[in-house]
C-alpha cells in the first residue's frame, strides 16, 4: 500500500489493546485522521516524541480499507514546550483541543489545521494573556464555521457608524442602534472586526484598551 | 495497595516514600511524568500521589496522559503539591470530574500526617 506524508497535530490518544495506540491527529491535507500506533507500548510510548500533544510532527501513514489507518513513522517538527511550563495554559490548550476535536467530527477544512497551529504558537508565547487566547479561538470557531457576526451593518441593513451606540441582538447576529444606553461603541465592532478578520492574537495584543475591550465583547461570544 | 508517588524532590520524594512503605504500603517512586507512566506501567497503583510541579511535563500534562489508559481512568489521584488551591479555583472542577482528582493537600500547610491520613482514607473508600 502507499505510504503517505504529511504534517500532522495530534488531537487524541487512546490505548487499544495491550500494545497498540489509536491516534486521533489532524492534518492540513488529508483533514482528520485516525491511526492505528502499532507495537507502541506504554514504555516506549513517550510523553516526548512525534506522538506528544502540542506539537506538530512530519508522519508517515498509510491508509486502512475502514476507518483507521496505520501510523508508519513520526518526526517532530516542533514542540510548543512552553505551554506545559504552565499549569492554566496546559489546562487551556487541552480544552481547545478537545473543542477543536469536537468541531471537526465531520470533513475539516484546513483551516482548522492552522487554526489548532497558531494556538499553539499563542499558549507557547507566555506573555500572551489566556482569556485573549480563549476568545479569539471561539471567534475562529466561529468564522470558520460561517457564524461570524455582522460587524459591517446594522438590523436595518445601514452601515455601522463610529458615532451611534449599539447592543447585539444573538438571534439574527447584528448590531442594533441603541442611541441611548447601548453597549458596544466603535471600538468594540473595531476590535471584533481585527479578530474575525483572522489576526492572531499576538497581532492582538496591540489593540489599544485590549484589556477593557476584550471582557467587554466576550458576552457576545459566550452567548453563541 | 500499592502507591505511586510522583514527586520531583528526590529528598522529598524519599520522605513520603518512607512513611507510607512504614505504614505498610507498597510505593513506586517517580520524579517524572515520565518515569511515572512507566512505573504505572510496571504496576497499576491504588491511588497516586502527585506533585504538580515537575520538570519537562506538569501535572496536568501527566494526568492527561495517564486517563488516556483505560486502566488507568478510575485511579484516584492525591494532590500534594505546593500549587496553591486557591490560585487555581477555576480548574478544580476540571481537575476534579475529568481528571478523578480526589483531594488537594497544599505542601506548605499539609504535614505528613496529612498525607498518609488522605492516602488511608482513599485506600479505604476502594477497600
Amino acid at each position: 500500500m502507499k505510504q503517505l506524508v504529511t504534517t500532522a497535530i495530534i488531537l487524541s490518544r487512546t490505548d487499544y489493546g495491550e500494545a497498540d495506540r489509536i491516534l486521533t491527529v489532524l492534518t492540513p491535507e488529508y483533514g482528520k485522521l485516525r491511526l492505528l500506533a502499532k507495537g507502541v507500548r506504554r514504555v516506549k510510548s513517550k510523553l516526548a516524541g512525534g506522538i506528544e500533544l502540542f506539537s506538530v510532527s512530519t508522519i508517515t501513514f498509510v491508509k486502512g480499507r475502514g476507518e483507521i489507518g496505520t501510523l508508519v513513522s513520526t518526526r517532530l517538527n516542533k514542540h510548543y514546550a512552553h505551554i506545559v511550563e504552565d499549569l492554566q495554559r496546559t489546562m487551556l490548550g487541552y480544552e481547545l483541543i478537545k473543542q477543536l476535536n469536537k468541531v471537526t467530527e465531520d470533513e475539516p477544512e484546513p483551516e482548522y489545521f492552522e487554526l489548532l497551529h497558531q494556538t499553539f504558537e499563542a499558549l507557547d508565547e507566555l506573555t500572551i494573556p489566556l482569556p485573549l487566547i480563549r476568545f479569539w479561538f471561539i471567534a475562529q470557531i466561529q468564522r470558520l464555521g460561517g457564524h461570524t457576526p455582522n460587524l459591517q451593518t446594522d438590523e436595518q441593513d445601514r452601515k455601522l457608524v463610529a458615532d451611534q451606540l449599539y447592543d447585539f441582538d444573538f438571534e439574527r447576529m447584528t448590531f442594533v442602534a441603541n442611541p441611548l444606553s447601548g453597549r458596544f461603541t466603535a471600538n468594540h465592532i473595531k476590535f471584533l472586526r481585527l479578530v474575525f478578520a483572522g489576526n492572531t492574537p499576538k497581532a492582538l495584543m496591540q489593540v489599544q484598551g485590549v484589556g477593557q475591550l476584550l471582557p467587554e465583547c466576550a458576552p457576545l461570544l459566550d452567548h453563541a | 495497595m500499592h502507591v505511586l508517588v510522583i514527586e520531583p524532590d528526590r529528598l522529598l520524594g524519599k520522605t513520603y516514600v518512607e512513611a507510607l512503605k512504614a505504614v505498610g504500603y507498597s510505593v513506586a517512586y517517580a520524579p517524572t511524568a515520565q518515569a511515572a507512566i512507566v512505573a504505572a506501567d510496571e504496576k497499576t497503583p491504588d491511588v497516586v500521589v502527585l506533585e504538580m510541579l515537575l520538570p519537562t511535563h506538569n501535572g496536568i500534562a501527566f494526568l492527561q496522559e495517564f486517563r488516556s489508559y483505560q486502566d488507568w481512568q478510575a485511579v484516584p489521584v492525591i494532590l500534594h503539591t505546593f500549587v496553591a488551591p486557591h490560585t487555581y479555583q477555576d480548574i478544580q472542577p476540571i481537575l476534579r470530574e475529568q481528571y478523578g482528582v480526589v483531594s488537594w493537600l497544599y505542601k506548605p500547610q499539609a504535614q505528613l500526617r496529612h498525607l498518609l491520613s488522605a492516602v488511608k482514607q482513599q485506600l479505604q473508600v476502594e477497600a
